[in-house]
């Protein structure tokens, strides 16, 4: 951004706002900032919910976050999503200053390029994989349940699902819990920078984009060539395009991994359980059919999408009505899918006898999430040996959970209690 | 509504009623044989509804997308019959149709 535009959009108090483009209608124009979204207090969904009042266009734009479009309905998430060749990866972070310095590997790119990439991710996730490593995942969430089960009590958020899918994740790449404080905190300032200008953002992001790499540098260089059996040692030792893997592309791909490994299923997990503490029918139909336990996964999977990313306009169009310019950005809320009724009738019902739920929320085209195999398993074995040892809980009385919106979603404050024998 | 025969693990046959418009796997799930897990109910994330299609069906299915190619990839019980159950709407030139559910992985 130029100095002069710079000088003029900091005079705004708080959160800056960009010039509307001449392209833009007066008409699409929302303030809507998806790191501080209105109605948060309420819950994170619901405060992304506000949008989709009957009668919004599918496309608005909002003149926070560097200015961007966002899509505002199901179909029009998913549709972006499909085609990359109108709607580019080349930049999926917003603000776009930030999503220009993230640096991850394959992430930014469109196929062709992409594609060999994905499969050497593929190869360390796919279902085949996450087979082998069932019981070690298993081991972890029992033996952390096993040890809150007698207090009576936890914070589900800090104790449980901060700790859970981050312990799976460090031990199927192999490295040491120690250093999970460290890549949180990296991880942390990727979704959800800190920053109130573009510029800020983008610095908070490329520092900590940088801080992975040189965490994840010599491990790679420890690896490449090694025989261990980890997805580290796995991904860096395959060919792309009957090449070894360059060592920069080994660095973006692996700070993927540890990015989307921390991040993600660890508030998801939180949104579950703060429902289904609130609808305890719902936790003992759960508990009533192991096999409807399973299937419900993709239900909750529906109804707590956490990620918005976005997508790069490639070239000049229309689109639902507007003129699109090459290098708009599009931001695409996950829950706005997931949660929109025209596509999933009582939306907000977390309905386990639900057929054909639709929903965006491992994204969608060829970037769809790679990890979604490690997020399923991790959610269905939370469950069950959840419910097997608290097979009853509730949110204690006076809990008021912290709701954080930006890339990935965040849920903190989840306070738990549940009856204990004698 | 058609009719479709479904062979299951055990090697017992089944015929089912088929909606048309629906996928196979709805009308698998919808008949109660629970052996199909079918996790992701139908957004071809899980390969959990890995089916055998006969032969003489094969060719008048519509062509395997990427995602499927991948799912059916990382089954050790792949073959050139295999399909996933949830891409496959029923309509009325599959009537009587013949598959059998493919060993769990």
């Amino acid at each position: 951004m130029s100095d002069v535009l710079q000088s003029e959009v900091v005079e705004q108090i708080g959160r800056v706002r960009a010039p509307r483009p001449d392209h833009v209608p007066l008409d699409r124009v929302r303030d809507i900032d998806m790191y501080a979204l209105k109605g948060i207090d309420e819950g994170f969904h619901e405060a992304w919910k506000r949008v989709q009042q009957p009668g919004v266009p599918a496309m608005i734009w909002t003149p926070f976050t560097g200015g961007h479009w966002i899509a505002t309905n199901g179909e029009t998430v998913r549709e972006i999503y499909a085609d990359p060749e109108r709607f580019s990866s080349q930049v999926i972070f917003l603000p776009k200053e930030a999503g220009e310095k993230y640096e991850m590997v394959p992430t930014r790119m469109d196929p062709p390029e992409h594609t060999p990439y994905r499969k050497t991710l593929d190869k360390g996730l796919n279902p085949a994989q996450m087979r082998k490593v069932e019981d070690k995942v298993r081991a972890v969430a029992a033996e952390l349940i096993e040890a809150l089960a007698g207090r009576g009590e936890c914070d589900y958020s800090a104790e449980y699902a901060k700790v859970f899918p981050v312990r799976v994740f460090m031990a199927l790449a192999d490295l040491p819990m120690d250093d999970v404080p460290r890549l949180n905190q990296f991880a942390s300032q990727m979704t959800r920078p800190d920053g109130e200008t573009p510029e800020e953002m983008a610095a908070s992001l490329d520092a900590a984009n940088r801080g992975f790499f040189e965490y994840c540098d010599p491990i790679i260089r420890t690896r490449t060539g090694g025989s261990g059996d980890d997805i580290i040692t796995l991904m860096v030792n395959t060919e792309i395009n009957g090449q070894p893997i360059t060592h920069d592309k080994a660095l973006g791909l692996i700070s993927l991994l540890l990015l989307a490994g921390l991040d993600t299923v660890v508030n998801f997990l939180s949104f579950i359980m703060i429902y289904l503490a609130q609808h305890p029918e719902v936790t003992v139909e759960l508990r009533s059919d192991p096999l409807k336990l399973m299937r419900s996964a993709e239900e909750m999977f529906r109804r707590f999408p956490v990620v918005s990313d976005a997508r790069m306009v490639a070239k000049d169009l229309s689109f639902k009505g507007v003129q699109l310019k090459r290098g708009d950005m599009i931001l695409l809320p996950t829950a706005l899918h997931g949660l929109d009724e025209t596509l999933n009738p009582e939306p907000w019902k977390l309905d386990l006898d639900r057929r054909g739920m639709s929903h965006s929320t491992f994204g969608g085209g060829p970037h769809r999430c790679a990890g979604m195999h490690l997020a399923r398993m991790e959610t269905i074995i939370s469950l069950e040996e959840w419910l097997k040892r608290i097979p009853e809980f509730s949110l204690r009385a006076d809990a008021k959970p912290t709701y954080f919106s930006g890339i990935v979603a965040a849920v903190e404050n989840v306070p738990l209690v549940w009856p204990v024998k004698a | 509504m058609t009719q479709i025969t479904v062979t299951t693990r055990a090697g017992v046959r089944h015929d089912i009623d088929a909606k048309v418009g629906w996928s196979l796997m709805d009308c698998i799930r919808g008949a109660g044989l629970d052996e199909l897990l079918a996790l992701c109910g139908g957004n071809c994330s899980c390969a959990t509804c890995h089916v055998y299609i006969a032969e003489d069906y094969l060719s008048r299915l519509a062509p395997i997308s990427v995602e499927e190619d991948e799912l059916l990839d990382s089954s050790e019980h792949r073959t050139s019959k295999s399909r996933l159950s949830c891409q496959i709407k029923v309509e009325d030139k599959l009537a009587g149709i013949d598959l059998q559910i493919a060993p769990e992985d």
